[in-house]
């Protein structure tokens, strides 16, 4: 304790010296002996990117082989053409949009499946209700006060850190909610004391506000407070800043770009990151959806550039981490008036691993013929969403559930983990 | 003739009866026995700082003792009055044109984005080949027009109203435990501006439903927002519908007819008829099918049924049934949103129509409120316990409510939620038993629990387990209160609340934010909060004003430790802080913040941080010394506390 203390306040002091710039080497190796703490080790970790909007699943992974889509949506079919450009034909019934081009070798090297038919037994068509109860895990049941994602890092019961679980938007998603300690972030450099214009204060206040939190007789201010100052420290020495991608990925610049980028910086500071939690918006596509060029291609584009990247960046601990994509619902078979979908059930979605059973389409869809659809309008929903959370958190996770992750749901885990 | 003895005495009887009664009333009329602090061990000085502590948003400089003066007790009394705004609330919120909107012309004026751009598309203002496609600017100019054209205002600006209208009434208002229960019960009876479908409701939700009634009956609060279209939409009672009801079976059988007729038509004129009226008989089939089809399809929603037992009156273990929750869903079926939207298929027929014609079609309307006979389930239903006769109607649903609202579950489970935000996060069993036994005699009187929650000995127990932190927004409020910061941007509140873990408004969950500790205080937002304290004194919030030269009546501080003295006394007022406030002395001390090092930082700090205060005009290293010892005052463990 002693020695802690005494580490405290000269990196403190050292910090002061140098503002805010540079750090001398005393405090990254300080910061490294923090490292040994049991609360900093390596975990395995789950990234889930929601799709908010309801992404078109039949344009993403399209069953191009169907007549019945092409006579459904004659505007916005697409099937794969040996020129360049074209979509990619997974398994002469599905097809990849190009925009998902970077994605593409994922799926041949069999690290990438897609689940296609996923969505939620409740046949709500509102966005609000379908992520919420997505979001909940619980489909029948508004008042669920935890988020599966919370409920899935309290199974797991490790020591919690700062960083066990995480989401890199600026107020905690409903998947999140619950008594696990969750945090949300927007940007990874805001996890400091700051103030604008004025480092050198920051700095001094900072020595004060963590003697004060050391001393205070409140236990949990106290043990957050030291947890804050630790992690704070450990985010400096890791010089975040200046995080430069490995493996030459390059993130495109925007949202989602640089969420997976902050979640790939937590990945490889080894700081116990369990869950990571990214969104993805514009899927709501009533309007002019496009084919290869429009809304729908350029948001895809983004989608599948910015994870390529992050698997880029992960390298060798791309066996530590597994992502999943999910999306509230799909849209509707048929195009509407105004060269677009709307909001209908079934979407697929899709999940990246070395632990994936990968380089196949998970899915018991049927004829897309109007007769088999839901309503007469919708892809009906063949596979529970459940079934494919549970499936790539008790494999990846290693969580035994046993039913607490998902209550009022005795399905079974889809087979598609390794 | 002598006086009659027995009148005499009767005279007496009815002159001391008089006196006798009027030390009766006497007793009512001032009905504030002393609250028992002292035997708590507590000080009149502490105990006020305690009062306002927990019934308002923190104290003001000053008010600790403004509080022992006026009385304690009749401070109290004079709080659970509520009232209207006072006039330095009206005054900021005077440029705030939705917030004495009536519903229906909010929901006419700020247009969801969905409803503007499918607006746009019919008056011609934007072509839909255009929608999502390149020339964003164009685009956005002709939805600028068509909104300037018809008076339409950004939804954005409603937001706004609402978000800021809170924060100026928790800074201003004199109604000081009114707004901090518009808080608590807004959280209990949750509605989020995450759900699109009720942004524009949910100013006139707080408004309507939860303000005028927070130290009401809970009966009324329950009732309001039972009817409110915020909460029907929100947890889906609107959909709920049934076809058990004489309407229902009259249409849909209405409907069939029209399709048998159809269909026979289609057989006589097979032979003879042009393939092109065959189209158009097919056409209609297909669209009476459809309807008959979705009115079957919709059904019972038992959202909100769930939600009203678990959530807002008996609580999870309150003794309800799912059989229960399907009874009362039904009885609520028929419960939904009066249409408002003038440019939507159902709003004229509401509009054009008189009471009495609304209610031959078995519509009753009240206010935004809408019982639809042809959605009720007019079949008997029982809900604990109790049986509910056939063709109960819009009443069915009330006295069910009726019955939520004064069963001794809610008393218990409302009384422990009240003391678990007034006295600590596991309050003691004692009061919250006396507080259940008030609620059920005074049939749910807020104002009645609330008197003997602070009778009690142990809401004033003066233990460390007994403090609650601060939530975000209430660190905020305080801090702006303490320091008589101008708030000229309300709005930053709302934006630093975001930062330290609390989007106001924006919960998702019907539960709404947990209150305890353990959820506000996590590494993210305690780093915030610091950085929160160091900003607000630092003048570094746009749009907040702070004078803290003003706030020690313009005297400056002499040294540091005076400085110190000044600002820990000011902002952690009463001597059971002494303890926070010395070792807030000894490390702000040690830290040897002093002149040498501020004027070294001159140069990073801009012109705005000089004060209009008369002693900071030409050299304001004093004044960055005060900030930085408000900056960590504020940031530091105590002032999280309450």
């Amino acid at each position: 304790m002693a020695n802690r203390r005494a580490f405290m306040k000269s990196g403190a002091l050292a910090l002061f010296a140098t503002g805010i710039s540079g750090l001398p080497r005393f405090i990254t190796e300080a910061a490294a002996g923090t490292q040994m703490l049991p609360m900093y080790k390596k975990n395995k970790t789950l990234v889930c990117i929601f799709q908010r909007g309801a992404m078109d699943g039949l344009m993403a992974v399209t069953p191009f082989a169907d007549p019945a889509l092409q006579l459904a949506r004659p505007g916005l079919f697409m099937s794969p053409t040996a020129s360049e450009g074209g979509s990619f034909n997974l398994d002469d019934r599905f097809a990849m949009h190009p925009s998902l081009k970077s994605l593409f070798p994922y799926f041949n090297a069999k690290n990438l499946a897609v689940v296609h038919g996923v969505g939620s037994p409740n046949t709500t068509r509102s966005h609000f209700d379908a992520q919420d109860y997505m979001e909940s895990g619980t489909p029948f049941a508004k008042g669920t006060a935890s988020g599966w994602l919370n409920r899935a890092v309290g199974l797991l019961g490790h020591a919690p850190t700062p960083f066990s679980a995480v989401s890199v938007t600026s107020a905690l998603p409903r998947s999140l909610y619950g008594d696990a300690e969750a945090i949300a972030i927007n940007n990874l450099q805001d996890f400091s004391i700051q103030l604008k214009g004025n480092p050198m204060a920051a700095g001094k206040a900072a020595t004060s506000f963590e003697e004060l939190y050391d001393q205070t007789t409140s236990e949990l201010l106290n043990k957050t407070g030291k947890e804050s100052f630790e992690a704070l420290k450990i985010l400096k020495s890791n010089n975040i800043k200046n995080y430069q991608p490995a493996n030459g990925a390059v993130y495109p610049n925007s949202p989602l770009g640089n969420s997976l980028k902050q979640i790939a910086t937590l990945i490889k500071m080894d700081v116990g990151l369990e869950v990571g939690f990214a969104e993805s918006g514009g899927w709501d596509t009533h309007f002019n959806q496009g084919t290869t060029n429009g809304i729908f291609a350029r948001n895809l584009k983004d989608f599948s550039d910015s994870i390529a990247a992050f698997w880029q960046d992960l390298g060798e601990r791309q066996s530590d981490v597994t992502l999943m994509t999910m999306t509230e619902f799909g849209r509707t078979v048929a195009q509407n008036g105004t060269g677009g979908t709307d909001h209908g059930r079934a979407s697929c979605l899709f999940v990246l691993g070395n632990d994936v059973a990968g380089g196949k389409v998970y899915s018991n869809m049927g004829s897309l013929a109007k007769e088999n659809l839901e309503d007469n309008r919708d892809l009906p929903v063949t596979t529970d969403f459940r079934a494919v959370f549970s499936a790539v958190a008790e494999n990846h996770l290693q969580l035994k559930t046993n039913g607490n992750l998902f209550p009022d749901w005795s399905g079974a885990s889809l087979k598609m983990m390794l | 003739m002598k006086p009659n003895p027995t009148s005499q005495t009767y005279k007496r009887i009815i002159r001391y009866g008089y006196v006798f009664g009027f030390l009766v009333l006497m007793a009512f009329v001032q009905p504030t026995p002393k609250m028992p602090y002292k035997k708590a061990g507590l000080t009149e000085q502490e105990a006020a700082l305690h009062l306002l502590n927990r019934f308002t948003f923190g104290p003001k400089p000053g008010q600790v003792e403004e509080l022992v003066k006026q009385g304690l007790e009749n401070w109290f009394m004079a709080q659970l009055q509520g009232g209207p705004d006072n006039e330095a609330v009206r005054e900021r919120l005077a440029g705030y044109p939705a917030l004495s909107m009536p519903t229906d012309s909010i929901v006419n004026t700020y247009l969801q984005p969905a409803q503007l751009l499918r607006l746009a598309i019919a008056k011609g203002y934007i072509d839909k080949d255009s929608v999502d496609k390149s020339d964003k600017p164009a685009y956005r100019e002709a939805l600028k027009k068509m909104q300037a054209d018809y008076g339409f205002r950004p939804i954005q600006e409603l937001q706004r109203e609402l978000i800021n209208q809170k924060v100026i009434r928790a800074v201003y208002s004199d109604a000081q435990l009114q707004e901090v229960l518009t808080d608590f019960w807004f959280n209990h009876f949750n509605v989020s501006l995450t759900k699109n479908q009720i942004q524009q409701l949910v100013l006139p939700y707080e408004r309507d439903a939860i303000r005028p009634n927070v130290l009401n009956n809970f009966s009324s609060l329950l009732f309001a927002t039972a009817k409110h279209p915020a909460m029907l939409l929100y947890l889906d009672n609107a959909l709920s519908i049934s076809n058990e009801n004489e309407y229902a079976k009259r249409q849909l059988k209405a409907a069939q007819r029209l399709l048998d007729l159809n269909a026979a038509k289609k057989i006589l004129a097979a032979a003879s008829v042009s393939e092109d009226s065959m189209q158009k008989m097919d056409a209609m089939e297909n669209q009476i099918t459809t309807q008959i089809k979705r009115r079957k399809s919709q059904g019972l929603n038992e959202n909100y049924a769930r939600e009203v037992m678990e959530l807002h009156t008996l609580g999870v273990n309150g003794g309800y049934t799912q059989s229960d929750v399907t009874e009362l869903a039904r009885a609520l079926t028929g419960w939904g949103v009066k249409p408002m939207y003038e440019e939507g298929p159902l709003a004229k027929r509401f509009s054009n129509a008189t009471p009495d014609q609304l209610l031959r079609r078995g519509l009753q309307v009240e206010d935004c409120f809408l019982f639809s006979a042809d959605k009720h389930d007019q079949n008997a239903k029982t809900i604990l316990g109790k049986t509910f006769p056939a063709n109960g109607g819009y009443n069915e649903g009330m006295e069910a409510l009726s019955m939520l609202a004064s069963h001794p579950a809610t008393a218990r489970f409302i009384a422990t939620k009240l003391a678990i935000k007034f006295i600590a996060d596991e309050p003691p069993t004692a009061v919250i038993d006396e507080m259940t036994k008030t609620f059920i005699a005074s049939k749910g009187d807020i104002k009645e629990v609330l008197l003997t929650m602070v009778m009690q000995p142990g809401f004033w127990t003066k233990a460390k387990e007994k403090e609650k932190i601060k939530s975000p927004f209430e660190l905020a409020v305080s801090a702006v209160r303490a320091t008589g910061t101008d708030v000229v941007a309300p709005y930053q509140v709302f934006t630093w609340s975001e930062k330290m873990g609390q989007k106001f408004y924006f919960y998702q969950a019907p539960t709404g934010f947990p209150d305890r500790a353990s959820y506000w205080i996590n590494t993210g937002s305690l780093l915030n909060r610091m950085n929160f304290g160091m900003a607000i004194a630092a003048q570094k919030i746009p749009g907040f004003k702070t004078n803290l030269l003003q706030l020690n009546q313009n005297h400056e501080p002499e040294s540091v430790e005076e400085a110190l003295q000044i600002y820990t006394k000011l902002l952690l007022p009463v001597a059971n802080q002494k303890e926070n406030s010395e070792r807030i002395m000894s490390i702000v001390r040690a830290q040897n913040i002093d002149q040498k090092i501020a004027s070294a930082t001159n140069d990073n700090s801009g012109k705005q941080d000089m004060q209009n205060g008369a002693m900071a005009q030409q050299d304001n290293t004093p004044l960055k010394t005060m900030a930085q010892v408000v900056g960590v005052i504020i940031g530091s463990p105590a002032f999280q506390r309450k």
